[in-house]
């Protein structure tokens, strides 16, 4: 009986040619993403592979310079996308692409895609994840509202329930039926993403991918399935048809366009943002009360001359058989990196309190879960960026040092003019960023993947409790 | 007309009677408060943000005042010393934030070279600037449209599935005049929300008082008209409500996300803006290459841009700030080129989407918003232009000190340049929006008059 009622929602779905063609919409939709978000991968990635590339030759070729000179001269770090963020883009165009590494200085990440565009952007983007998030679930309120009203309207629950089945089993049929309906229309365009992301080259593919990506899916599964309960509970809990779509779109407007923006802007006005120039003053004031490391007058490079001096038992900074100079600059590189990713640290806290309002609001809007999942598995989320970040602020801090090691025992104290050989600079190793692996990303969405687990019991258990409380008229 | 105000006055009941349609309307009036709330509180905070920035200047005046106690070398002050770019909102920026969250309103300056400086940006959430503002123009833009569909998708059709349409027409009424006088209603609700939430956003962000407040109120008037004419049309269809309900969803999923998105895609394709990074990687290679090119060489391409500096001494030795300077400057000439395609590319990005927009109402709306607010992508362009002016007149004031080699006295802090840029709104953006926006009205008013005559 059971079967039979969900091959009957299957077959009768597929015959309604209004879902057939809203489906189809939204199969192009998909496709059309998928292929969107591929070219516009490929396009920055390739350009930012290009510019890391050219970047890395010209310092490995750079001409005969003072290694401080180098140090300043720097390096670029241009994050490379994640394979599977062609899929969801997240917070890609909104973080920037480049970062110029530098001695003495951290800087911004410059140059996202949201500042290089029109308002136009802020509409949201079209990526598989949008379609997926978004209209998926619509398509799902399309195919279940009537689910029960429409028996109920048109009498023939009655004799349903007659024949000895519970409103439980009919429910749970119904979700079966309308279940295979749904995986019929995602499923092609889910196995075609994969099939361009494994066929294509360009791609470096790995366990971590594969894992990326199954979990990725598994999410979206995972809620489309908890809209299709959702839907067939809400549809038996109303009497016609026409108010259990209307409460349905009013949960799907509220889920999915307002508590998102709400939830946002809600934390940063919780939260404040401590503005760039603020902190870098900050950070100023906090490195000037240790070495600064252009003049060596201040108290405690003094302190660090007495203690060189003595260790090596010599009278003059000349004497040393070290380089002064080096060992100031790096002891001042350390200090200053110190401070400034203490308030990094900081600002990054500031941040992840105030996106934990969106995160937490997941428990109570599985949208905003899934969401999450879906920028983490994709690799652009908050953690992936920041991850970046200090990729590249650990690497600009470790070349500082390296050339300062190079000025403090290849150079003289003193000596400001000493240009030493270009092949200095091929030893030196150059940025490379490799992304964490999916254990990691997944990690930083504990809450999402609870709150995501959560809802699947709850609209599996009360959800469907709830459907015996139906009023049969 | 009397029959008019009775369907008017009986609409009034029903609504009056109607949880569901009470609540909507409610919860568009909190979403509305909380924009204006959303939008006021975060321009105060960029102006307080800005008012700060002079307190940083001032410290760090009196931080070089004691780092260099006597007569100092300009050049020194310049390569230490650092001022601010800045970007004021616009009284009107509170009703419509724009691209003011993503783009920095200010910009720190040192006397380097300007394109190592000009694009650094501000901590941003990109969590947050993903999300988008909730600010009042969001709520006029997204949620009104959703106010107007819930009010009026079963204008006619809830008549018919309760069985009170044919008692309605045995009345000696027209269904003209139901629908009619079910519109105006609903009309009078939503632009009496909307008067009243533009009205405090106004008064809450003291906004100047110019054309455009009217300019504002008759793009939320012919905005709200919009929505109402989709509903009309699709009313007019008569069909079922949950049809109606279905269509009018998709038409607003249509112009309020789909289009936009296909848009942005097709703009990204159709003016494609290279990351800007070939602008940063070459402006880093010839400032630095200065330091290894012969120094006469330098000097001589730099008269020739300042011949006024001709006579100067010649530079001796290893360094000499002047110098420095030079091939700083030259390292922003050499890429003056890129830097100019770069701007020009993104204004040239903005303008597609202005001849595009009649695609999608709601673009053009928030277009409109934005030009009115200058908070859109040309204003920031502008400050840009503005901020680069601004470092050639910083360089125009150390230039004597440094060519001429006068030293910097504390004195002479107080008579370097300061940095003010308001954006200005865009008013003929407007026009031309509020021009398309009405013919949008006009035409699916008059379609769905043409429907609703055949299918009656």
């Amino acid at each position: 009986m059971v079967k039979s009622i969900a091959k009957k929602e299957f077959i009768s779905t597929l015959r309604d040619s209004r879902f057939v063609a809203l489906s189809v919409i939204v199969l192009l939709l998909l496709l059309a993403a998928t292929m969107v978000g591929l070219h516009s991968y490929q396009t920055l990635q390739e350009e930012r592979e290009v510019a890391q590339q050219t970047v890395n030759e010209q310092f490995a070729n750079s001409a005969d310079r003072h290694p401080h000179r180098m140090a300043h001269y720097g390096s670029y770090a241009f994050r490379p996308k994640s394979s599977i963020s062609f899929l969801d883009f997240g917070m890609d165009s909104y973080t920037g692409a480049s970062v110029y590494m530098e001695a003495h200085r951290q800087n911004s990440a410059n140059f996202s895609q949201a500042q290089q565009s029109s308002s136009l952007i802020r509409f949201g983007e079209m990526t598989v994840a949008f379609v997926l998030q978004m209209l998926i679930p619509l398509l799902i309120i399309f195919l279940c509202f009537g689910a029960f009203t429409q028996e109920k309207e048109t009498g023939t629950l009655t004799i349903l329930l007659s024949q000895g089945v519970s409103l439980q089993q009919v429910a749970w049929a119904k979700i079966a039926g309308y279940s295979k309906v749904v995986l019929l229309v995602v499923a092609p365009a889910l196995v075609l993403a994969s099939l361009l992301l494994f066929g294509r080259g360009g791609f470096e593919l790995n366990g971590d991918l594969y894992s990326r990506l199954l979990l990725f899916m598994l999410f979206y599964l995972l809620y489309f399935f908890i809209f299709i309960v959702l839907s067939v509970v809400l549809s038996a809990l109303h009497q016609r048809s026409s108010t259990a779509l209307v409460t349905l779109l009013g949960i799907w407007i509220l889920f999915c366009v307002i508590t998102p923006k709400a939830t946002a802007n809600l934390g940063a006005t919780l939260y404040t943002t401590p503005t760039k120039a603020q902190m870098d003053v900050e950070v100023h004031e906090e490195v000037a009360k240790g070495v600064d490391g252009h003049n060596s007058g201040d108290e405690r490079a003094e302190a660090i001359k007495q203690e060189l001096l003595q260790t090596y038992g010599v009278a003059t900074l000349e004497e040393l058989p070290i380089n002064f100079d080096g060992v100031l600059m790096a002891v001042g590189e350390e200090h200053s990196s110190k401070v400034y990713q203490e308030h990094f640290d900081e600002l990054t806290a500031i941040f992840q309190k105030q996106n934990n309002i969106s995160v937490f609001a997941g428990l109570l809007n599985p949208y905003l879960a899934v969401r999450h999942l879906s920028m983490g598995m994709a690799g652009s989320d908050f953690s992936h960026y920041i991850h970046f970040q200090n990729k590249a602020e650990q690497y600009r801090y470790n070349q500082s040092q390296e050339l300062n090691h190079i000025q403090a025992t290849k150079l003289k104290y003193g000596d400001k003019e000493t240009r030493l050989s270009g092949d200095t600079w091929k030893n030196l190793k150059p940025f490379q960023y490799e992304a964490p692996g999916a254990g990691w990303a997944l990690s930083n969405h504990s809450i999402s993947l609870v709150a995501l687990l959560l809802w699947l019991g709850l609209v599996c258990t009360l959800g469907i409790r709830l459907i015996g409380y139906s009023k049969i008229a | 007309m009397r029959n008019f105000r009775i369907l008017i006055k009986f609409e009034w009941f029903n609504f009056r009677a109607d949880k569901g349609l009470l609540i909507l309307t409610m919860l568009t009036l909190f979403a509305g408060i909380y924009g204006i709330y959303y939008g006021t509180t975060e321009i105060e905070r960029q102006r307080e943000n800005i008012k700060t920035l002079d307190v940083l200047t001032a410290q760090n005046v009196e931080e070089m005042k004691q780092k260099f106690p006597g007569d100092a070398d300009a050049g020194d002050i310049g390569y230490y010393h650092s001022t601010y770019a800045i970007h004021n909102p616009d009284s009107w920026a509170s009703l419509s934030l724009g691209q003011r969250d993503i783009n920095p309103y200010y910009i720190k300056l040192r006397l380097l070279n300007l394109q190592s400086q000009l694009y650094d940006t501000d901590n941003i959430n990109p969590l947050k600037v993903l999300s988008g503002n909730f600010d009042l123009a969001f709520v006029l833009v997204y949620l009104f449209p959703l106010l107007i569909i819930g009010l009026c998708f079963n204008i006619l059709s809830v008549e018919k599935e309760q069985g009170t349409l044919p008692l309605l027409l045995s009345q000696p009424i027209s269904l003209p005049l139901i629908v009619g006088a079910k519109l105006t209603f609903r009309i009078m609700i939503v632009l009496g929300l909307a008067l009243i939430l533009c009205l405090v956003a106004m008064l809450w962000g003291q906004v100047t008082p110019d054309i455009r407040i009217l300019l504002w109120l008759s793009v939320v008037l012919f905005y709200s008209l919009f929505w109402f004419s989709v509903a009309f049309l699709v009313a007019a269809w008569q069909k079922n409500s949950a049809f109606n309900a279905v269509t009018l969803l998709g038409v607003w999923l249509m112009l309020t996300v789909i289009i936009p998105a296909l848009l942005n895609v097709y703009v990204a394709v159709k003016q494609p803006v290279p990351q800007a990074l070939d602008l940063t990687i070459k402006q880093r290679e010839v400032v630095h290459g200065g330091w290894d090119k012969p120094k006469q060489e330098t000097m001589e391409k730099f008269f020739a841009l300042y011949p006024q500096w001709t006579d100067t001494v010649e530079i001796q030795g290893r360094f000499a700030w002047r110098w420095y300077y030079a091939f700083h400057h030259l390292g922003d000439v050499a890429v003056a080129d890129l830097a100019g395609e770069y701007q020009q590319r993104l204004h040239a990005r903005h303008e597609l989407v202005e001849e595009l927009n009649f695609l999608s109402v709601p673009v053009n709306v928030q277009g409109i918003f934005n030009a009115m607010a200058g908070s859109d992508l040309p204003s920031h362009l502008s400050f840009l232009q503005s901020a680069t002016q601004y470092h050639d007149s910083l360089r125009g004031f150390y230039y004597p000190f440094l060519f001429k080699q006068v030293s910097f006295t504390h004195a002479d802090y107080d008579k370097e340049p300061r940095h003010s840029f308001s954006s200005t709104p865009d008013f003929t953006s407007t026009y031309t929006g509020l021009y398309k926006l009405v013919i949008s009205v006009l035409l699916v008013f008059f379609i769905g008059l043409l429907v609703f005559r055949i299918k009656q």
